[in-house]
């Protein structure tokens, strides 16, 4: 309000109008504060909104990075959720498998159970076996000694502890040479290089005999019969192994029986000695002259008498043979000079059947080893069967010829009555005598040419015969190493 | 005439010995008996007959061992001394060591006949 328009007013009224401009000036100011206040409030406002934009703005950004977040989240865990299905089904999976390998195990494990049963019996078994083997061994009748390659003892059964008086701790382990001591018939040890063993060992060979005496421990000897064996084990001597026997009780058998041979002959010979010297001092008229008929009968006594007497002989012989206590004795002999010896000595049966006969020698002094005694026994049998079965003015032929470098060959040929065919085979037979000769000679004894076989054969000889047909003659021919037969010393 | 030469006859065999004594005084020697070789060997000994006839097989001593005993002695070890015997003597070892001895014979009595052991008796004696 302007103040000259109202200027005649009282003073009250002035003084009114005053105190209010003085108010207003108050308001104004205080209005210029307030504004200035809210401008200042405005300003902070402002600066609070924008602020508060940055914020939110930050917001805004954290918002939608939490969104991309959110999102690759979401998706991680979509892909959580794609492996946990597939983590499912590989654990569905797994537990099939599981399932069936707990099935598989169980099957296993009851395999298992059975072939344990299984490998139990069959050891069981096998051990039983073993066992038995070991038994079996231990408890051989004969003795039983093995060593490895090196000689040194690994097993010895009863039996060989029981002969030898050795425990088996004395003898495991120890050289053979220690133990198993040899020597001959003399009680002369054997050499340490001709052992068997030894033998065994270094050159493989088997050694078999009978001659060996094993030494107790007392040194007393006793005889064996011994087979010492190497144990070859790919081609190599690993080993050797000695079966032996005590046979102290065979070897006395066996002289038993040569001495019940002696006997027998003894015992045989005797009476037929004393009917031969008798009707020999008969007939020779030493104690006077028989009559005609005296001397005809005496002559079939005696003649009776000597056929006896040659069976008896060529039964011991026989039994000498099969025993095996003939004797061989090899020696250098001249069998041309023998075979003359044996014709000489049938030079009367020759003559009085008036044979042609012939002899022939491949050459002279032929000598050959053999036992005279067993080569002339050959020769004499066949060269009298000749004679006795050929008829009178037959021809009978002995000849001597090297069948070969090693052999020597005896051929015995006459034109007699043969052999019969059928009876080809029974001809070495003991006892066996032809049909067609047993009519014409009753004196045979069908002894003869088995005593030859045999010990043509013993002599490590052979002996066959040809006898195409009857009455057309028989060949016989007997081979013989001349180096020798092989001697025997029982 | 010439003494008789005598012949010792160890025998246990009465029959055979009686054969042996009749053909050699047949053929004039003078034959002496001995039933076994105890007594034949006692008889050797006392008697020094030219030539023994001996048996093997004997009672009381055998004929081996009265061998051996009679050529231990200073006198019986030349003496001519034929065994006579039954037994093969193709087995027995003593038998073929007490040959080795140049005046020991064998004959095996049932092979030979009476008068080829007088000729032999006479061979060995040298007459």
């Amino acid at each position: 309000m302007n103040k000259k328009t109202f200027t005649s007013p009282s003073d009250d009224i002035i003084l009114n109008l005053k105190v209010l401009a003085e108010e207003k000036e108050s308001a104004r100011k205080k209005l210029v504060v307030t504004a200035a206040k809210l401008a200042a409030t405005a300003k902070k406002l402002a600066a609070t909104a924008a602020k508060l934009a940055v914020v939110a703005e930050e917001r805004e950004s954290v918002r939608q990075k939490l969104v991309i977040t959110a999102e690759e989240k979401e998706s991680v865990r979509r892909k959580l959720v794609v492996t946990a299905t597939q983590l499912a089904v590989v654990a569905e999976e797994k537990e099939s498998v599981r399932r069936k390998l707990v099935v598989t195990a169980k099957n296993l494990e009851i395999s298992h159970k059975t072939l344990e049963a299984k490998v139990l019996e069959r050891t069981k078994s096998l051990e039983v076996v073993r066992a038995k083997e070991g038994a079996i061994l231990l408890s051989i009748g004969d003795g039983l000694i093995a060593t490895d390659q090196n000689g040194k003892i690994i097993l010895i059964n009863e039996t060989a502890e029981r002969l030898l008086g050795k425990k088996k701790e004395e003898v495991i382990g120890k050289n053979y040479s220690e133990i198993i001591l040899l020597a001959d018939e003399k009680g002369t040890p054997v050499r340490p290089e001709d052992h068997p063993v030894n033998l065994a060992l270094t050159r493989g060979t088997k050694t078999t005999g009978t001659t060996y005496y094993n030494m107790r421990k007392d040194d007393s000897i006793f005889p064996v019969s011994i087979t010492v064996t190497p144990v070859v084990l790919g081609g190599k001597v690993v080993g050797t192994i000695k079966v032996f026997r005590d046979i102290t009780y065979e070897r006395e058998i066996d002289k038993a029986k040569t001495e019940f041979v002696s006997l027998a002959s003894h015992q045989l010979r005797t009476p037929l000695s004393t009917v031969n010297w008798y009707a020999e001092m008969l007939l020779e008229g030493d104690v006077g002259e028989l009559n005609s008929k005296q001397r005809n009968y005496l002559d079939e006594v005696y003649r009776s008498n000597r056929r006896m007497v040659e069976l008896v002989n060529a039964l011991l012989d026989v039994s000498s043979l099969e025993l095996g206590t003939f004797v061989i004795e090899p020696m250098s002999t001249d069998i041309c000079k023998l075979a003359r010896n044996v014709i000489h000595e049938q030079k009367p049966q020759i003559e009085a059947r008036k044979i042609q006969f012939r002899f022939s020698c491949y050459k002279e002094k032929s000598m050959m080893r053999a036992d005279p005694k067993l080569l002339r026994m050959v020769m004499q049998n066949l060269l009298s069967n000749s004679v006795k079965y050929t008829p009178i003015g037959g021809k009978v032929a002995l000849s001597i010829t090297l069948a070969d470098k090693k052999h020597i060959q005896i051929e015995v040929s006459d034109t007699g009555y043969g052999i019969p065919r059928k009876q080809h085979g029974k001809i070495f037979t003991k006892l066996f005598r032809a049909d067609n000769v047993r009519e014409k000679d009753t004196d045979g004894t069908g002894l003869g040419l088995y005593i030859v076989k045999s010990v043509v054969e013993q002599s490590g000889g052979k002996i066959w015969f040809e006898s195409p047909h009857e009455n057309r003659g028989t060949s016989f021919y007997v081979t013989l190493p001349i180096r020798g037969v092989t001697e025997n010393q029982r | 005439m010439k003494d008789k030469q005598t012949i010792l006859i160890i025998e246990d065999e009465k029959s055979l010995r009686g054969a042996l004594v009749d053909i050699l005084r047949l053929k004039d020697f003078a034959p002496i008996e001995a039933r076994n070789g105890k007594e034949g060997l006692r008889m050797a000994l006392s008697k020094h007959p030219q030539l023994i006839l001996l048996d093997l097989i004997m009672p009381e001593m055998d004929g081996m061992t009265t061998l051996k005993k009679i050529r231990e002695d200073s006198w019986g070890k030349d003496v001519p001394i034929i065994i006579l015997t039954n037994l093969s003597a193709t087995n027995d070892q003593a038998v073929t060591d007490a040959l080795t001895h140049t005046s020991t014979y064998f004959l095996i009595k049932s092979d030979w006949k009476l008068r080829d052991i007088v000729n032999k008796i006479e061979e060995i004696l040298g007459n």
